[in-house]
């Protein structure tokens, strides 16, 4: 069922839904950016509508939620085992069609690949996703030619216009909220793009020969490893385990997990000192792979959702639909190689 | 619910047995072997304190123990590695697919070690040393890098006494030295089978080593098809989730680390 | 040919090789306009001028070539580069009122560099409101951040912009970026600890290269923007040297407090023989001891607890042999 509210009748929503929920949306933190004087949007608790920005994407992606950058997993001591709390609300998240998506390939990982994850499945099963519709394509979303562009796995949906808001509603406890500060009651489809400046191709006969082409070779000197691209990325999940040692004698502490990337030092350094992918352009590789190749492979579909926030990160100006375009001439490269 | 996979158990060091100066091993005490049985070439995730989580292979199993070598790295003190018998430490496992005895029945058995290699192999050894009946024949390289890295050695000499063709060789000796040396690639090339069908060889140990091992095989007439690795990553939760191990669209720890070299060849680092 | 030099050098014309030639000196304080100026220039310097300009090193144009009896039409045509700029004027149409303060300096700041710690031309701007007119040989400078593109200890007073680090541990990747970069383009003042940077907050010189680094947003600026101010450095023929540090994490109200302050303290102590009413700041305080100047400049200023104070103040630089 589709609902019609304004501003003023859409925090009074927010205000019952937040009683249980944490409202999580892309707002703006004022004063935190890379620069002086610039914000970041990303992911916060929200409790406007107000707050939300709706008409940019945000720099950092909704997964530091369910997948937090830093978790807690226990407390140890010599001999016990104390397992670390979880947050008392559950959450409501407001993303874009892209995001949506990316939901389904962190659920692949957390409860498919190997057994379920205790600790994403306890925040995960605590999530309402709120879809929110795309009037437009921002710079660098590919979202159309990853089919990432429109979703029905949604809670609830809106599309925002002139502040106002139209919902569509298929979750009961959002819907009693909704239906309560409605102005109207109307049928709501949500919005979505049908085409984006960026298109992207991944060629039909991509396979792992690709990653002897030379097209990875600049990225040697290109990029600096920072692995922005990953960190904001809603479909990287990699994480590094960590011991934090409360003990002189290291035996009482946390035991965390922090997010890790491919693409920074350390990466795959084994005890003793091994270390795989040392040069920028074979981690890039190992990434771009990854998200066309690698995890279709296993998972069935494609990893990527073509947010495009790895492009507007980078600063170098490393472009992963670009490099991806490159792949169908870099298959033929060795594939010429090969018959030589 | 889900099982909290990541909550470690406590597990009582029976006994430490120093190799070298920078390698344990440790016993530590095991009784979940029914509900949970372990293979050799499985890894645990085992708590170092003040070092952290590290997978290590097993490399002993009985009834009521597992082995586990540990190579002392990084800042860690020796006070941590001896003086440890009565104590305990977590863990957690165990992980990965392992080698699977059976796959050797009456084969002929070539496995190549180097260093702390010989870990994951160990218990395929000690399995075959007590039944040598189920295979045709056992032959065990294992290389080191000088006479003070030498692992094992109270097993080797078993071994040995148990009949069981041990080439053990060091890199390099200092004169006087009469033991092997030399890589364990020269070694290779002395094997002689009558039927190079029936071989089959696991190699473990860096990768330069593996690498100079399977050339040795394959010269000497192996079928590629029938050579096995155990792959050595950083595996920090040995779920498949935390992605450290993953190679193409392989994760060692789920899927591995027992792998064969044909598969392993497809996938790019 | 009749010409008051003073009142033409006052008026910001400079005295030529060229008798009767005069040059027009034009100050865009930190050194930030429109273009349209750049067009309003080159037309003084057609119509008036030899069409030649000369870029000064003060972040000025010098349009030369100009004849005295164009003085008065070229200062009618720089009232709407003066009004622009938002300069300080007496009467309109008379061009610049004065030009022994020198320009207010600036690098490009954070409206263009990603590593400048604040707005350096509204602050170069602010300050030009607050000194301008004046008759007294004052040098300001300022600059983005401690890499110090200005150059800015080679004036009376140098502004750096700094920051003071914040740390979220909650959006930290223990990536170790941050204490690499510090240690590659600062001052070593980030070590790992316990898989997260540790700050030491002596070392620290606010300079914002971590957080420029840090790709997760675990570090970031301090709300307050703080400066070093150094202090008293000088060209010259006589002792040139560096400026020195005068106050860490100093605000910006109070710098340009103790800049005003300073032009009443040079006001009673210049030496009224002073060739030209013109004396460097350094060497009145040289003369009236360094105990005296701070009374004057630190009148009122109320620093907060964060400022660092460096005592005793001591100067150095080049001492040419021969000269007491």
């Amino acid at each position: 069922m589709g609902y019609q509210l304004r501003t003023e009748s859409l925090r009074k929503v927010f205000d019952a839904w937040s009683k249980e929920y944490n409202i999580y949306a892309p707002k703006i933190f004022e004063g935190t950016g890379r620069f002086s004087e610039t914000d970041v949007i990303r992911y916060g608790i929200v409790s406007s509508p107000e707050e939300i920005v709706w008409d940019q994407r945000s720099e950092y992606s909704f997964k530091e939620i369910i997948v937090p950058i830093c978790q807690t997993l226990f407390y140890f001591t010599e001999t016990q085992i104390k397992e670390a709390d979880f947050p008392p609300k559950k959450a409501i998240i407001f993303l874009r069609s892209c995001d949506l998506h990316a939901v389904k390939r962190l659920d692949y990982m957390f409860r498919d690949n190997g057994p379920i994850d205790y600790y994403y499945e306890k925040l995960r099963e605590n999530v309402k996703f709120v879809l929110i519709g795309c009037e437009k394509s921002f710079e660098d979303c590919f979202c159309v030619s990853m089919g990432t562009n429109k979703s029905n796995a949604y809670d609830a949906a809106v599309n925002v216009k002139n502040e106002a808001y139209f919902f569509d509603c298929k979750d009961e406890y959002l819907q009693k909220a909704l239906q309560e500060s409605a102005v109207s009651k109307i049928s709501v489809a949500v919005e979505y793009v049908t085409r984006n400046s960026v298109m992207v191709h991944i060629p039909e006969e991509l396979d792992s020969r690709v990653a002897a082409s030379t097209i990875w070779d600049e990225y040697d000197k290109r990029c600096i490893t920072c692995g922005r691209c990953t960190i904001v990325c809603p479909t990287c999940t990699c994480w590094s385990m960590q011991d934090l040692f409360y003990t002189e004698n290291g035996k009482a502490g946390e035991r965390r997990r922090v997010q890790a990337s491919c693409m920074i030092d350390g990466y795959t350094d084994v005890a003793g000192g091994g270390c795989f992918r040392q040069k920028s352009g074979q981690r890039m590789r190992f990434k771009v792979l990854h998200k066309v190749l690698d995890f279709k492979k296993r998972a069935g579909f494609q990893m990527c959702v073509g947010c495009g926030r790895c492009d507007a990160i980078c600063p170098e100006y490393i472009s992963f639909s670009h490099c991806v375009n490159k792949l169908g001439d870099a298959m033929r490269e060795v594939k010429e190689n090969g018959k030589k | 619910m889900a099982k909290n996979e990541y909550l470690p158990f406590r597990s009582t060091i029976l006994k430490v047995i120093r190799h070298s100066e920078k390698e344990y091993t440790f016993r530590m005490a095991y009784d979940k072997a029914n509900e949970f049985p372990v293979k050799p070439g499985q890894f645990f995730e085992i708590s170092i304190p003040k070092y952290g989580e590290a997978p290590i292979s097993v490399s002993g199993i009985t009834p009521h123990s597992l082995d586990f070598t540990i190579r002392r790295v990084g800042s860690l003190t020796d006070e941590i590695f001896e003086n440890y018998e009565g104590g305990s430490f977590f863990m957690r496992g165990p992980y990965g697919n392992g080698f699977d005895v059976t796959m050797f029945k009456d084969k002929d058995i070539v496995l190549v070690a180097g260093g702390s290699g010989l870990s994951p192999v160990h218990g395929v050894i000690d399995y075959f040393a007590d039944h040598m009946e189920e295979c045709r024949s056992l032959t065990v390289i294992a290389g080191f890098k000088s006479i003070e890295d030498v692992l094992f050695r109270a097993d080797i000499a078993r071994w040995k006494e148990d009949g069981i063709c041990i080439i053990d060789t060091v890199d390099a000796a200092p004169e006087g030295y009469t033991g092997r040396t030399g890589m364990v690639t020269k070694y290779i090339s002395e094997l002689q089978f009558k039927n190079m069908a029936n071989v089959m060889a696991v190699v473990v140990g860096p990768p330069s080593m593996i690498k100079w091992s399977i050339k040795g095989l394959k010269d000497i007439g192996m079928d590629e098809e029938d050579i096995w690795l155990s792959e050595s990553r950083k595996m920090c939760c040995g779920l498949g989730k935390c992605g450290h191990c993953r190679i193409g669209d392989v994760y060692v720890c789920q899927d591995g680390p027992v792998f064969k070299y044909t598969k392993l060849r497809t996938l790019i680092d | 040919m009749d010409m008051n030099c003073g009142n033409l050098k006052k008026n910001a014309f400079r005295m030529t090789k060229k008798r009767g030639i005069t040059a027009s000196r034009v100050r865009i304080p930190g050194g930030h306009m429109n273009a349209a100026i750049l067009g309003q220039i080159q037309h003084i310097a057609e119509t008036y001028g030899s069409g030649e300009v000369h870029v000064t090193l003060r972040q000025g144009f010098e349009i030369l070539g100009i004849p005295f009896e164009k003085i008065e039409e070229v200062n009618k045509a720089l009232q709407p580069i003066i009004e622009e700029l938002h300069i300080n004027q007496g009467i309109v149409n008379t061009g610049y009122s004065s030009s022994g303060t020198r320009n207010v300096m600036a690098c490009i700041g954070n409206r263009v560099c990603p590593f400048a710690n604040y707005d350096t031309t509204a602050f170069a701007q602010r300050i030009e409101k607050e000194i301008f007119p004046n008759d007294l040989h004052f040098k300001i400078a300022l600059t983005g951040c401690p890499n110090d593109c200005g150059k800015v200890r080679m004036h009376d007073f140098g502004i750096i912009g700094m920051t003071e680090p914040q740390f979220d541990p909650n959006r930290c990747i223990s990536c170790g970026a941050c204490v690499k970069k510090c240690e590659q383009l600062s001052v070593k003042a980030l070590r790992m600890e316990k898989f997260r940077p540790v700050r030491n907050t002596d070392r620290c010189i606010g300079c914002g290269v971590c957080v420029h680094t840090c790709p997760n947003r675990a570090w970031t600026r301090s709300k307050i923007r703080y400066f070093r101010l150094t202090l008293l450095g000088r060209s010259g023929k006589k002792n040139p040297r560096m400026g020195i540090d005068f106050i860490k994490w100093v605000d910006a109200d109070s710098i340009v407090k103790i800049i005003t302050n300073t032009y009443a303290y040079a006001a009673q102590y210049i030496d009224p023989q002073a060739p030209g009413g013109k004396e460097h700041i350094g060497y009145i305080v040289d003369r009236t001891g360094t105990a005296e100047f701070l009374k004057w400049a630190m009148k009122d200023v109320h620093l907060s607890d964060k400022a660092e104070v460096y005592s005793p103040l001591y100067w150095n630089g080049i001492r040419y042999s021969g000269l007491k």
